[in-house]
């Protein structure tokens, strides 16, 4: 791993269009301002972890684990699946 | 087209049935490709298959039906490479799970798709909502965002 020492309202470059400035250091806390093109994603990378393992753990659900989900459900017009029959 | 799944078996989907997601999903980027199915007895809940991994399929659910006061905040970089300029061309959904209790919705990462471009991001929102909210009768109140 590259390691930089920078101080504060100092930055880094990654690439040619990717900033991250400390803004800000107390204690053993940093604030970082980061500075991307909108189509890159920046997460909190436990954040991101979470999300990949709630997926994943999502994706073995099989139907007959959601045969009960309709009586959680308020009457409502929206049908996520679409009126397309299977 | 003809894709082969291992819950509904091989199955015809429609162009129009199909939704890229060009970053694919995290912890599922390498599926890019998937095609939202209809779920055959329950019209409160849909499919969404990859149609490259026969053996991935996330249910999902409209939020607002079971979770009336989920208003849902996306930062606008999240926003961009879907190209929605207007939230009513969008649709969210948010994926269903499983706990040791019982079902589960991913309120902090629904996932959004603009219908007409047929594109679709998983995106994180803003405020401190549940990855696992557990879905019961006597439906616990959604904590304010932080």
């Amino acid at each position: 791993m590259l390691v930089l020492s920078r101080q504060r309202d100092e930055s880094i470059m990654i690439g040619d269009n990717i900033v991250v400035t400390i803004v800000d250091i107390r204690g053993d806390k940093v604030r970082l301002g980061i500075n991307a093109p909108s189509e890159i994603p920046v997460h909190r990378q436990e954040v991101y972890e979470a999300i990949q393992r709630e997926n994943l753990r999502a994706s073995q659900l099989e139907p007959g684990d959601t045969q009960e989900i309709g009586k959680f459900a308020n009457r409502g017009p929206a049908r996520p699946g679409g009126d397309k029959p299977r | 087209m003809r894709i082969t799944t291992t819950r509904f078996g091989r199955i015809d989907v429609e162009a129009s049935d199909l939704i890229r997601f060009p970053s694919g999903l995290p912890g599922l980027e390498d599926c890019r490709e998937w095609a939202l199915l209809a779920d055959a007895s329950n019209d409160a809940l849909g499919w969404l298959q990859s149609t490259t991994r026969a053996d991935v399929a996330l249910a999902v659910v409209s939020p607002r039906r079971f979770v009336p006061e989920y208003q849902v905040r996306i930062p606008r970089s999240e926003l961009t490479p879907l190209a929605v300029d207007d939230m009513r061309q969008a649709q969210v959904v948010v994926v269903v799970g499983q706990n040791g209790t019982g079902l589960t919705l991913n309120l902090k990462a629904p996932i959004v798709i603009n219908l007409e471009a047929r594109t679709g991001r998983q995106v994180v929102a803003s405020g401190d909502l549940p990855l696992q909210y557990e879905l019961s009768l006597a439906r616990p109140p959604l904590k304010k965002s932080a």
